[in-house]
């Protein structure tokens, strides 16, 4: 049960960063480097009111949402609009978002180093602890947060005026701007948005591990396992990604790490990625992307032949 | 006087290392267009079949007991100690030195080029950006299973490797970088004869237009699989150079942080030209170590990498939108006189074909 608890609460945090994760690259078709970062900033913000506010990480929700959400948006106005602008192609953007992931990383870093030698205490390797058993507080309130951000995401996708025309706007940005909506405007939405629920994502992070400045790094191959599983183009095929990569990271090592195999638990992120390399190339597009009907009539046909 | 030399020693060693793997990333994505982000892989791939075969192998050679070899929990343990020994027994055999450092190069190389191939795959069919998730991830899968596998590398805890140079005596470390810079500098004539040779300049069809090239019958699959190899053979014989010339591996070191900096190499020199690959190298290697050696002068209350990281992405960002050729662009191709050509193409409709 503890098991299938802590699958669930991993989960929510892979569910939470890999929707943004597909939001930004169906904007842009780039794969966003410095995702797991955004995470990290949001990790960092609730620490940083934790310790200086006296606040629990909880209430700095909105902050983290806030401040993830303006570092992507400035990585979107600093970085990727010019470079759009100027034309540059799809290894260029790669290279630029390799280059501001490591620009966060490394401020990361010194902002730890920074806050450590100034407050005397440690900002790397931090938990949130709480007491209680099992069931505490942080699955509960990251499950929560989860669905209710996932529900109130398709509301306002689906459902509102604004929402709708900026779907059409990252999807279909020439058609868009010919019936007069902002596709730049909605683009930096999109961005803001992705960079705010990664810091959400961020702020449940170290109720469940020491989290430093490598933490969000480390996840972002994981997010990227649940958006291609969901599909790139699909921003709800990442929650169904997120949970089957969550929990089979989870669940799987905890089947494998017992008898008979008794393999290392330090597997675990082999788990995902070999997941991912396998998704890449056999459906790079994606459960959305597959053509299920196709591949079952050519089972059937093929048990027919062999038949 | 001798800080300065030892200095510019370790700078000639990274130097000679990072230029391989410039050069190999230039040959892929600056002549041949193939965006290769999993360049850590084949780099770790040479270290990694060094530091599991290098001290074994001295071991055995020099009677060592079995078990301490090939039991893992042993060899955990006494693998240091052998490598010592090593070094001590190598240094009364130069001959048997020198042929392992060969052996260990070509057995590098052997390891990258077939991951090359491997990587090959989905070179051909995927998209950039899903060919770059997938190689990321695929050199991550390498690092865990190493750092996990303790027959490999000994796990988390690195392997060390004996010194092939102990025979030089004092100017064992002078003699060890010489053979760097001139296994790097071989690398640099050999990849020039290739870019300039119809091999290379059929790649750079290639990756100026893939349809025509292919339209001319040049066969683009096979291009890009030996150009996968022979970019991989190069970086796994600079990660065999590599754990002989720090005289340990450890997995970890092998992260994705190291294709970035490849990578900061070749687009800030000049993707496409060699002498540019080469530059960014010199540039990022001269100040990574001027710093390493400065560290303790400056006063800050961080890890002054952190900042020179920074400064680095944000160079590169400024590069991209200002100067996306590099410092050193590419230069037009040596071409032959009008006249030559068309000689040549009369002489090419005389001949029965």
């Amino acid at each position: 049960m503890n098991v299938v608890l802590d699958a669930l609460a991993f989960s929510n945090i892979i569910v939470l960063s890999s929707i943004g994760l597909t939001l930004t690259y169906i904007t842009l078709k780039v794969p966003n480097f410095a995702h797991g970062d955004l995470v990290t900033i949001g990790a960092y913000t609730a620490l940083a009111a934790a310790r200086l506010l006296g606040i629990t990480p909880y209430a700095a929700i909105p902050l983290a949402f806030i401040a993830s959400g303006m570092a992507a948006l400035a990585s979107y106005y600093l970085v990727y609009r010019p470079l759009d602008r100027r034309g540059a192609g799809i290894v260029t953007l790669m290279i630029a978002s390799m280059s501001t992931e490591v620009i966060l990383r490394a401020s990361l870093h010194i902002f730890a180093d920074v806050m450590t030698t100034s407050t005397k205490s440690y900002w790397r390797g931090f938990l949130f602890r709480e007491e209680g058993g099992q069931l505490t507080s942080y699955i509960v309130v990251s499950t929560i947060t989860a669905i209710l951000i996932i529900i109130s995401l398709y509301l306002f996708l689906h459902r509102t005026k604004y929402g709708v025309a900026l779907r059409a706007a990252v999807e279909n940005p020439s058609l868009a701007s010919a019936i007069g909506i902002d596709v730049d405007k909605a683009r930096a939405v999109s961005w803001l948005i992705a960079g705010g629920l990664a810091g959400v994502a961020g702020v449940f992070m170290p109720f469940r591990t020491p989290t430093d400045p490598e933490t969000g790094w480390a996840l972002l191959l994981r997010m990227f396992a649940a958006s291609v599983l969901g599909g790139l183009d699909a921003v709800f095929g990442a929650v169904i990604g997120g949970y089957v990569i969550g929990l089979s990271e989870v669940l799987g090592i905890y089947l494998l790490s017992g008898p008979p195999l008794n393999l290392s638990t330090a597997y675990r992120p082999a788990i995902p990625f070999a997941i991912l390399v396998i998704l890449l190339l056999i459906a790079p597009r994606g459960l959305s992307g597959v053509e299920w009907r196709r591949l079952l009539s050519r089972m059937s046909r093929g048990v027919v032949r062999s038949g | 006087m001798a800080e300065l030399f030892s200095f510019l020693l370790g700078l000639a060693a990274f130097y000679s290392i990072y230029q391989m793997l410039a050069l190999s990333l230039n040959l892929e994505y600056g002549y041949g267009g193939l965006p290769n982000f999993g360049k850590v892989m084949f780099f770790a791939g040479g270290a990694f079949v060094t530091g599991a075969l290098l001290t074994r192998l001295v071991a055995l050679s020099l009677g060592a007991p079995p078990d301490m070899v090939w039991d893992v929990s042993k060899f955990k343990i006494y693998n240091t100690l052998l490598a010592t020994r090593g070094s001590g027994y190598l240094a009364t055999n130069p001959l048997l030195a020198l042929t392992l450092f060969a052996l260990m190069l070509i057995l590098g190389a052997g390891v990258g080029a077939l991951l090359g191939i491997l990587a090959s795959y989905p070179a051909v069919r995927l998209r950039e950006d899903y060919l770059g998730v997938t190689l990321i991830v695929s050199g991550e899968l390498l690092r865990i299973v190493a750092r996990n596998y303790e027959p490999l590398v000994c796990g988390t805890l690195g392997v060390s490797v004996p010194n092939l140079f102990a025979w030089a005596g004092t100017y064992s470390e002078l003699i060890k970088v010489g053979s760097m810079v001139a296994v790097s500098t071989a690398t640099v004539l050999l990849i020039n004869i290739m870019v300039n040779s119809p091999y290379g300049r059929a790649l750079r069809a290639m990756r100026d237009q893939e349809a025509a090239a292919a339209s001319l019958g040049k066969d683009v699959v096979l291009l890009k699989i030996k150009t996968l190899a022979v970019g991989s053979a190069i970086a796994g014989a600079a990660g065999s150079m590599y754990a002989m010339y720090l005289g340990a591996v450890v997995a970890d070191e092998f992260t994705p942080l190291k294709t970035f900096i490849v990578w900061l190499m070749v687009v800030m020199g000049g993707a496409g030209n060699n002498a540019g690959a080469c530059l960014g190298a010199l540039t990022y290697i001269g100040i990574d170590r001027a710093l390493t050696l400065f560290k303790h002068l400056i006063p800050l209350p961080f890890d002054v990498n952190y900042l020179y990281y920074t400064v680095m992405g944000v160079a590169l960002i400024l590069l991209l939108m200002y100067r996306p050729e590099g410092i050193l662009p590419e230069r037009p191709g040596r071409l032959y006189a009008t006249t030559e050509i068309s000689s040549d193409s009369r002489g090419g409709q005389a001949a029965p074909h």
